[in-house]
């Protein structure tokens, strides 16, 4: 129970900065040029049957009354219809969320094993050849724009070696996940790998790891069972801070690979000025990004007992 | 038998066995392999306004008529028809035993309500020629009475007056023949799961993945080739070239910047197909808006642009340069219109007696252009020649969706504008983009108004085809160059990569890749 009032008490603060969201994109698409009446209707457009699409797109009212007539539905969890495809909003995105999700939470996993991993054997071999190369590669996967990597990645282990499949989501199957699952994890992985090697080194000069090293623990128990622990709160802190990354990252990944993810309907629905779909998307990947960092607080409690201990007195 | 005779004899063995050996030579079976741009927004005909949904929605359903590999309407589900004499009144034969694929033999009352369907749909214009249309599309009429089921398999189509391209506005997607049982049952699911009578039936559609068609077996011309179509939905150009060199496609585009390299390729350079469509790239002016108001100042810009840097060095060699607005390909056009030719000295003149010498007190120029990569050099190619004269262009790249808006409300003075024919007829470009009553959004974006012009279309829209009508096409066409209210660049042409193996893919002049309008009933797989 002592537990549940300040995640409750967090929870609650989230609702003012997802609604602050919303109203920012819907004014910036107000304020952006183009109708999607007009886009709708191809090359040539009947100016009778552009009337007729402006008023079932209600586009012929007040922004205002817009924006409250979406806020209406959203309270009874109505996203609208998607001026594009003429369906839900909430169908239209659900149907690409599992394909997003899969490579979201792929990239993840990648950049934390493969930054902790990078990260714990730099600090345990600081100063060395292998700690310049590990962060040498941490630098590169930071500074490698997504594009430019998913398509050399294709290119090496798709097109020339035939590993791996160029693009697409296939029949869902694993193969086709790779390549713009580390494509999308590359950049947080150098970040991961950074903070981890950076921590650490802070933790084992730390006296407690003298006291660890004076029981007579093995060196792994010791770097792996304290310091690790120890040196992984910031740690955390960044892989939430790194879902941004992802979020930002996953429409250009989504392109490369051809990925049907809510990422690449974002980009067209916003080329269409399809605001019911972009106020829908943008939803998703704010609470995403919230709920993240919510988790991520919580993920604090189970590394750092202190915090446990602190919130409990 | 004469040696002459023997020759000519033996010729046509050669003929006949070469014919019956292509025959026998169209295998069944294998995926086609396709892809697109982007997602089709829907896959009903009565809402579809761009290429991709079009390239689906020819597979899955027939109109009445179909064009063939030259662009002349040929029977689809009409299996003839006949015309009055004053032009006004067609009427149409209905195939027998023609299916939808719910198995449904298809009824001339379906022709009636597939039309007045898709006129309150996105393409109005489609049949707004018929008697009553225009009441029905504004909702003053509760049917189309041009529009008369005449019997199960016969129905007749009024004009309000005769309009020589009619046949291939019944030939166009839009006027698709629809079941009403579905298409009533689905409501806006008919966009997700389409039923019509085509020679490929829907199977799935995974947004922004692909789109899976497979063959009708009951299609009333006999089951197509290829067993299965599958469109992939590949946005990255990179990529499309990728999945074609590792084999996963059998049909691409060429990506922009090298299609002069693959035609140089060894290993691709037999893939190459580059064929002229029916579109033009323009420059135009808004005539409503300073300085432009002025045809000198107009002039002068036309005569300070050459395209040929444009065609030979930004786009490769792989459009042709354009005289005119109609392409020369269309079909009983004959090319006539020059335009304004490359005369900087002309083009200062001009400029001096508008009252701008040197361009001084003309500012700088804004130029419209929507966001890609060719536009962009276009637009920078065109900001040095200008310059030349002492034009200084200010360049606004925009999205298509804010370029649009501002050309269509008239705050864009000079824009790039192209043009991509609907149907093959000059009507579609010179009419739909010239005339006065088609100001702004239908078509004419130059706002220009020209009652000689006018004349000469509203003349030969009502004339049969032939040289009387051309002619006064022609005419308008000269004026309008001369009046430099548009600035022709060049002629597109489409770009593919297709794979050895893939027989008998139309490359029509409206057939453009990677969207293939083409029947694909005709493609068989040689492998």
């Amino acid at each position: 129970m002592g537990l549940l009032r300040p995640v409750f008490a967090r929870f609650v603060a989230l609702v003012p900065v997802v609604i602050g969201v919303t109203i920012l994109v819907f004014a910036l698409n107000a304020v952006a040029l183009g109708d999607p009446a007009r886009v709708a209707m191809g090359q040539r457009a009947d100016p009778e049957a552009l009337a007729r699409l402006r008023r079932e797109y209600a586009l012929d009212r007040p922004l205002p009354v817009q924006y409250m007539a979406w806020l209406g539905r959203l309270a009874r969890g109505d996203l609208g219809e998607s001026f594009r495809e003429q369906r839900p909003v909430g169908e239209v995105i659900v149907e690409r969320l599992p394909a997003t999700a899969r490579l979201a939470l792929a990239a993840t996993l990648i950049s934390i094993v493969l930054g902790v991993g990078m990260g714990g054997l730099a600090a345990v071999r600081a100063g060395s050849a292998l700690d310049h190369l590990l962060m040498g590669v941490a630098v590169l996967g930071i500074s490698t724009p997504v594009f430019w990597l998913g398509m050399m990645l294709a290119l090496v282990f798709a097109v020339t070696l035939g590993w791996l499949p160029v693009s697409g989501y296939g029949d869902g199957a694993l193969r086709h996940l790779i390549l713009p699952a580390f494509t999308l994890g590359a950049l947080h992985t150098g970040t991961v790998a950074r903070m981890t090697r950076s921590s650490l080194l802070e933790v084992v000069r730390q006296d407690f790891m003298a006291t660890a090293r004076a029981k007579g623990l093995p060196e792994w128990a010791v770097l792996g069972k304290h310091a690790l622990r120890n040196a992984l709160v910031p740690v955390v802190t960044v892989i939430g801070i790194g879902l941004a990354d992802l979020l930002v990252g996953a429409p250009l990944t989504e392109t490369v690979f051809a990925w049907p993810g809510v990422g690449r309907l974002l980009v067209a629905a916003v080329g269409q000025r399809d605001l019911p779909v972009v106020m829908g998307a943008v939803l998703v990947f704010a609470l995403v990004y919230v709920l993240g960092n919510l988790l991520v607080d919580l993920a604090y409690l189970v590394v750092d007992p202190r915090m446990r201990d602190a919130i409990r007195a | 038998m004469t040696r002459a005779a023997l020759a000519a004899a033996l010729l046509l063995v050669l003929i006949a066995s070469v014919l019956s050996g292509a025959a026998v030579a169209a295998k069944p079976g294998g995926t086609l392999r396709m892809v697109f741009v982007a997602d089709p927004p829907t896959l009903d005909p009565a809402h579809a306004t761009d290429l991709t949904s079009s390239a689906v929605i020819r597979q899955v359903f027939d109109a009445l008529l179909e064009l063939d590999q030259k662009l002349v309407p040929a029977p689809a589900l009409a299996e003839r028809w006949t015309v009055s004499a004053d032009h006004r009144a067609y009427t149409f034969h209905l195939r027998r035993g023609a299916k939808f694929h719910n198995g449904r033999e298809v009824r001339a009352a379906d022709v009636k309500y597939s039309f007045e369907r898709a006129a309150r749909g996105k393409r109005p214009w489609v049949f707004e020629k018929l008697v009553g249309a225009r009441e029905f599309i504004k909702g003053s009429a509760t049917d189309i009475g041009g529009v008369r089921v005449v019997d199960d398999a016969t129905v007749e189509l009024r004009l309000e007056r005769p309009f020589a391209p009619f046949l291939h506005l019944v030939a166009y997607d839009a006027a698709s023949i629809v079941p009403r049982e579905e298409a009533d049952k689905r409501g806006a699911g008919f966009a997700s799961h389409p039923v019509g009578t085509g020679a490929f039936r829907f199977v799935s559609w995974r947004r922004d993945d692909q789109v899976v068609l497979e063959r009708f077996p009951e299609h009333f011309r006999s089951p197509a080739h290829v067993e299965r179509v599958v469109f992939r939905i590949i946005p990255a150009e990179a990529t499309r070239f990728n999945e074609y060199v590792a084999g996963q496609l059998d049909v691409t585009d060429i990506p922009t910047g090298r299609c002069r390299a693959l035609q140089s390729d060894a290993r691709l350079k037999g893939d190459v197909a580059i064929w002229p469509t029916l579109g033009t790239s323009a420059l135009r002016f808004n005539v409503e808006r300073a300085p432009f108001t002025d045809a000198r100042v107009r002039r002068a810009i036309a005569h300070a642009i050459d395209p040929s840097i444009i065609v030979d060095r930004l786009l490769e060699g792989c459009v042709t340069s354009a005289q005119g607005i109609v392409p020369p390909v269309l079909a009983g056009w004959t090319a006539t219109a020059k335009r304004l030719p490359l005369d900087r000295e002309r083009a200062r003149t001009l400029l001096a007696q508008a009252g701008f010498p040197g361009g001084r007190g003309l500012g700088p120029i804004a130029y419209h252009f929507n966001t890609n990569d060719a536009n962009q050099r276009i637009a920078e190619a065109l900001q040095a020649q200008l310059k030349e004269i002492g034009v200084m262009l200010e360049l606004r790249r925009l999205d298509w969706a804010a370029h649009i808006k501002l050309v269509d409300d008239g705050s864009a003075g000079f824009f790039r504008q192209g043009w991509i024919a609907d149907y093959p007829d000059p009507e579609n470009f010179l009419t739909v983009l010239f005339h006065s009553r088609n100001l702004g959004a239908p078509g004419n974006t130059s706002r220009y108004r020209n009652p000689a012009v006018d004349r000469l279309l509203d003349e030969a829209d009502t004339l049969a085809p032939g040289a009387a009508r051309v002619k006064r096409y022609q005419e308008a066409e000269q004026i309008i160059l001369d009046d430099a209210a548009w600035v022709s660049l060049y002629h597109y042409a489409s770009r593919a990569l297709i794979k050895p193996h893939v027989k008998g893919l139309e490359r029509s002049p409206q057939s453009t890749a990677p969207e293939f309008l083409a029947p694909l009933r005709k493609v068989w797989l040689e492998r």
